[in-house]
C-alpha cells in the first residue's frame, strides 16, 4: 500500500513514514475496496455476474487503482456480452499499471481474434437496432432481430432479457420463462431475470406450467410424481437401447447405405472400370502393332545399310589395291634412296624391298618401275638374295615353312640365278604339303637349271610326288 | 404485473466499439481516496485561512 500524498510504501503505523500524512482512514478505504473485490470474486465464481459487477464497482469507487478488481470487472462484462465495457476497463487498467498487468493478456485474446470481435460488434449493433424497434413499437421486428443476436452470441444476457420482456408483452409466457431461465443460467443473481421468470410463471396457465415442467424434467433426465404428501423426483431409468434409439437408426442407415452401394453403385462402377480397361488394352495393342510395323521397317533399313556397308568395304579394298602400286613405287624409291645415302645399310634396304609385292601391283608395274627395279637389282640383288636365302633356309630347317616359302621366294626374286633358293623353295612347298606348287617349282629347277645337282634332286622329289599321287 | 414501457426504459443501448474511446475518456475515475485527499486539502486551507485572518 502506498501513501496517497507522496507515494511512499506505508507501514503498519497510522501515518506515512516519509511525509507524515495521516493514513488511518485511507488504509480503511483501501481495505474496504479489497473486501468488495473479494466479494465480487466470490460472486463471479458462482456466476452471480450482476452481484459481481455491483461489488466490483463499489471496490473501484473506493480505490480506482485496484487493478485486480478492474480486470475482473472487465472479465465479467465480457462474459455478459458487453465487450466494449470490458475493453474499456482493461484499457484503464493498463493505463493505471502499464507493467505486469493481466489486462494485456485479455486484450491480446480479443485482438488476436478479429473475426470474433467483429461478431461481437455486429451483435451489439443488432441489439441496439432491436431496442430501437421496441421504442418505435415494431415489436415483431425486434423479436426477429434479437433471435439473430442470440444465434450469434448466446451469452448476451441483456438480449435474453429483452427478448423475455417482449415475449411477456405479447403473452408468450412459456418462451418468456425459457429466456428468463437462460438469463439466470448465465447470471444467477440477475434480479431482472428473476422478476421476469416470476411474472411468466405467474401468468402461465397451470397446464402450460406442467407441460413446461415436464419438458424441463425430460431435459434434466428426471421423473417427478406425487406420493401422498411428498413430491418424488426420480432419475429416468434408461439403458443404452432406449436412450440411444437414434443410434440404431444410424446403424440401420449405414447398413442400408452399404447394401445400396454393393447392389447399385458397385456393379456400375465395375462396368465402367472394365470399359476403361478394354479401352486401355485396345490402345496398347494398337501401339504394339505400330511398333512391330516400325521394327519391320528398321530391319529393312538394317539390311540395306549392311549391303551398303559391304559395297563400301569392297570399294575401300579396291582403293587399297590401287594404292599398292603407289606403295611399291614409294618402297622402291625409299630403298634406292637408302642405298644411295648409305650402301652398307642393307637391313633397311631389305626391309623396303621385302615390302614390295610384284605380283599384286594393280595393272602391272610401269616400265619406269621395272627399269629402276632391274637396275637396282643389278646392284643389290645378289646381296638381298643371299640374306633372304639365309633367312628362308633357317626357317626351313626349323620347319617354319610359311616363313621359309616367303623368304625363299624373295631370294629367287632378287636373284633368278640362285638355284639353291628355288630348289629349297620347292622343298618348303613339298614339306608344307603344297605339292602342286612344289611340282611347279621342281619343274622350273629341272628346266632352268638342268645341269645342276639341284635339278637331279628335283627330279627325284618330283618322282616321289608322282608316285605318291599314283 | 410488469409494465412493459417502464421495463423498456431500463434497457440502455449497448456500447459499440466505435464509441469505446469516448467512453474511456469520459469515465469519472475519482474514488474515495481522491475525495479524502480533497477533504484534507480543504481542511488544511481552512485552517491556514483562520490563522492568517486578522483578529477583530
Amino acid at each position: 500500500m502506498k501513501c496517497y500524498q507522496c507515494g511512499a510504501e506505508l507501514t503498519e503505523r497510522e501515518y506515512c513514514p516519509n511525509c507524515g500524512a495521516a493514513v488511518k482512514v485511507y488504509k480503511r478505504i483501501i481495505s474496504l475496496s479489497n473486501r468488495y473485490y473479494n466479494e465480487g470474486l466470490e460472486r463471479a465464481e458462482v456466476r452471480d455476474l450482476s452481484g459481481a459487477i455491483e461489488s466490483l464497482h463499489q471496490s473501484l469507487k473506493l480505490n480506482k487503482s485496484n487493478i485486480q478488481a478492474r480486470n475482473l470487472l472487465g472479465l465479467v462484462y465480457y462474459e455478459c456480452g458487453e465487450v466494449v465495457a470490458a475493453l474499456s476497463e482493461w484499457v484503464i487498467s493498463k493505463n493505471l499499471k502499464p507493467d505486469e498487468n493481466a489486462a494485456d493478456d485479455y486484450m491480446d485474446l480479443v485482438r488476436n481474434d478479429p473475426s470474433r470481435l467483429e461478431t461481437f460488434n455486429q451483435t451489439i449493433k443488432k441489439f441496439n437496432i432491436a431496442l430501437n424497434h421496441c421504442h418505435q413499437d415494431r415489436l415483431d421486428m425486434a423479436v426477429i432481430q434479437l433471435k439473430k443476436v442470440l444465434s450469434m452470441n448466446p451469452g448476451f444476457i441483456r438480449a435474453h432479457l429483452l427478448l423475455a420482456l417482449l415475449y411477456l408483452n405479447n403473452g408468450n409466457y412459456a418462451k418468456a420463462k425459457t429466456e428468463a431461465q437462460k438469463s439466470l443460467k448465465l447470471d444467477t443473481g440477475n434480479v431482472m431475470a428473476q422478476r421476469y421468470l416470476k411474472e411468466a410463471e405467474a401468468m402461465m396457465l397451470p397446464q402450460d406450467a406442467k407441460s413446461s415442467d415436464e419438458n424441463n424434467d425430460k431435459k434434466n433426465g428426471v421423473v417427478r410424481y406425487t406420493s401422498g404428501n411428498e413430491t418424488i423426483i426420480q432419475p429416468v431409468r434408461s439403458n443404452v437401447f432406449t436412450r440411444s434409439g437414434s443410434i440404431w437408426g444410424i446403424v440401420l442407415g449405414v447398413v442400408l447405405g452399404i447394401a445400396a452401394a454393393y447392389y447399385l453403385i458397385l456393379p456400375a462402377r465395375i462396368q465402367s472400370m472394365n470399359a476403361s480397361f478394354r479401352e486401355q488394352i485396345a490402345s496398347i495393342s494398337e501401339e504394339s502393332d505400330s511398333k512391330s510395323a516400325k521394327m519391320g521397317e528398321y530391319e529393312q533399313q538394317i539390311a540395306s545399310l549392311n549391303s551398303e556397308l559391304e559395297s563400301l568395304k569392297s570399294e575401300m579394298s579396291s582403293y587399297e589395291e590401287n594404292g599398292s602400286s603407289g606403295s611399291a613405287d614409294n618402297d622402291l624409291m625409299a630403298a634406292v634412296s637408302i642405298y644411295l645415302n648409305n650402301s652398307d645399310d642393307m637391313d633397311a634396304v631389305q626391309e623396303k624391298m621385302d615390302a614390295i609385292d610384284l605380283n599384286n601391283i594393280e595393272g602391272g608395274a610401269s616400265t619406269q618401275f621395272t627399269d629402276l627395279y632391274n637396275s637396282f637389282m643389278v646392284l643389290v640383288g645378289t646381296e638381298l638374295s643371299k640374306r633372304s636365302y639365309a633367312t628362308g633356309y633357317d626357317a626351313y630347317r626349323n620347319q617354319d615353312y610359311e616363313t621359309a616359302i616367303r623368304a625363299l621366294s624373295k631370294a629367287f626374286q632378287y636373284d633368278n640365278t640362285n638355284v639353291d633358293a628355288l630348289y629349297n623353295l620347292g622343298n618348303a612347298y613339298y614339306e608344307s604339303g603344297d605339292t602342286d606348287n612344289a611340282k611347279v617349282v621342281y619343274d622350273q629347277v629341272i628346266n632352268d637349271f638342268s645341269d645342276t645337282g639341284s635339278a637331279s634332286s628335283a627330279e627325284t622329289k618330283l618322282a616321289e610326288i608322282n608316285n605318291a599321287s599314283n | 404485473m410488469i409494465n412493459f414501457e417502464n421495463e423498456l426504459k431500463k434497457f440502455r443501448p449497448s456500447l459499440e466499439i466505435e464509441d469505446a474511446e469516448e467512453i474511456i475518456y469520459n469515465q469519472d475515475l475519482d474514488d474515495m481516496a481522491d475525495v479524502l485527499v480533497g477533504l484534507f486539502k480543504d481542511a488544511k486551507a481552512e485552517e491556514m485561512g483562520r490563522q492568517t485572518r486578522p483578529r477583530q
